[in-house]
């Protein structure tokens, strides 16, 4: 009988006493999967150790830009000279794709291995958008297809060498991030994603206990849609009045050329650092609310790229420095199975 | 000390049991066979909610034959063990595995409710 566990076939035997029975394509279907997972899940052991940081991105929430800071992230890291990856998970809505200018685009596959599109300053992208025939398809799963199908975006990968692998998720704590933190090894930790509304800050609370009851670390909160800075210009030295939410006034003085900001917090201000206080997690910066990452979305120019020295690339830079500085300080201590 | 579990640091897999190491350098056994007993998996949970059940199971692993399984582990939280025969499909959380190094019913006396992760 053949070693192979995907073939039947006995080249070497030329007269066989009987004629071989006919194997069971039942059977032989599942000896051909089970093969096919053996060498996904050491595919997927060996991808640890050639990503050196693999941050998942989440939110108990949907639309508080998990996309938008995940690209973010990968885009800062990117600037500084390291070699990034996106994956987004998000299977039955992927936008990444459309964020990294790759809308469109298609995977090369070469060898039975899916080499990842790259998009803006080189970042490499994995996304189940690439896979459809056209981007008003749905994506119509059960949970036991979208687990394959991520096992499949992870193990079948040829990610190469990367510093650092950003993993974004569709909101909740469901199949998906439960699979990632389950199928690959050694995770840095979990960045949640937040809005400052309290709807937001209740689901946000569910993904710190979900990352507390899986082991992987909370790297910490960012509170995305922070704050809106409205800048103008007026009479030197005079005294503006906005109009702000929840019937509040908020006061300018222009200065010695006229010019006046002021920041509305349009979903209230503070709940994702307290939040984070109150879990005792570190709280890696506010992003401001900047329409400007909407249009780049929309025309696929990401913010960071078209305005790299900008207010929001700031805030960028300050909330990934706050995770490196824990990434360096991180003990690593593993378990060893003899 | 039995309470907050520490960290796990060796597990060496011996004939019929298998020798933890933690942080601290405390060592424990569990064997194999009470390892399978405990499997957290949806078909072997149920069984233990009843005693004669839960001594069917017991049987059932004691007649399989010795060996060592293959073990991984699972994200940053749990371990799974590959067993030539018999159930694999346990993911045992490493609290789990420290009840049983404690000698403790890692089930802490709740029946096993479908569902209830």
């Amino acid at each position: 009988m053949s070693d192979s566990p995907v073939s039947m076939h006995n080249p070497g035997n030329d007269a066989p006493a009987e004629a071989p029975a006919a194997p069971d394509p039942a059977a032989q279907k599942q000896m051909e999967q089970a093969y096919a997972q053996m060498k996904r899940k050491m595919a997927m052991a060996e991808i640890g150790k050639k990503i050196k940081h693999k941050i998942m991105v989440l939110s108990g929430k949907g639309g508080v830009g998990k996309s938008t800071v995940s690209t973010g992230l990968a885009l800062v890291l990117a600037q500084q000279g390291h070699k990034v990856g996106i994956l987004d998970i998000d299977i039955t809505g992927p936008n990444v794709p459309k964020m990294m200018g790759l809308d469109g685009r298609k995977l090369h596959v070469e060898g039975g291995r899916i080499h990842p599109a790259q998009g803006h300053l080189g970042v490499k992208v994995i996304s189940m958008a690439f896979l459809l025939e056209d981007e008003d398809t749905p994506v119509v799963w059960r949970g036991p297809i979208k687990l394959g199908a991520i096992q499949q975006f992870i193990g079948d990968v040829e990610w190469g060498d990367l510093d650092y692998l950003i993993i974004d998720f569709p909101p909740g704590t469901s199949d998906e991030p439960l699979t990632v933190a389950q199928s690959l090894p050694d995770i840095d930790g979990m960045v949640i994603v937040t809005t400052p509304q309290e709807v937001a800050l209740l689901d946000s609370r569910k993904s710190i206990s979900f990352a507390s009851s899986l082991k992987v670390p909370v790297l910490g909160v960012v509170e995305n849609m922070s704050g809106y800075t409205i800048q103008g210009k007026g009479t030197p030295g005079s005294e503006i009045e906005i109009a702000a939410p929840a019937g509040r006034t908020l006061q300018a003085t222009c200065d010695d050329e006229g010019h006046f900001s002021v920041t509305l917090d349009i979903f209230k201000e503070g709940g994702g650092r307290s939040t984070a206080e109150e879990f005792g997690v570190p709280f890696l910066g506010a992003l401001p609310f900047d329409p400007g990452f909407v249009r780049g979305g929309d025309d696929g120019v990401h913010r960071i790229v078209s305005e790299p020295e900008g207010a929001s690339a700031s805030a960028f830079s300050h909330v990934v420095a706050s995770i490196q500085s824990q990434l360096d300080g991180a003990s690593s201590s593993s378990l060893e199975i003899i | 000390m039995t309470g907050e579990p520490l960290e796990l640091r060796r597990l060496e897999r011996r004939d019929t049991d298998m020798e933890l190491t933690y942080e601290d350098g405390t060592t424990f056994t569990i064997s194999y066979d009470d390892l399978r007993h405990a499997c957290p998996c949806a078909k072997c949970a149920p069984l233990r909610n009843e005693d004669e059940t839960s001594m069917q199971l017991r049987r059932t692993i004691e007649a399989y034959p010795k060996q060592k399984p293959l073990v991984q582990t699972v994200g940053n939280y749990a371990l799974s063990f590959e067993w030539e025969s018999g159930c694999s499909s346990g993911i045992y959380r490493f609290e789990r595995i420290w009840d049983l190094a404690h000698r403790r019913d890692p089930d802490r006396g709740r029946p096993y409710v479908h569902g209830a992760w």
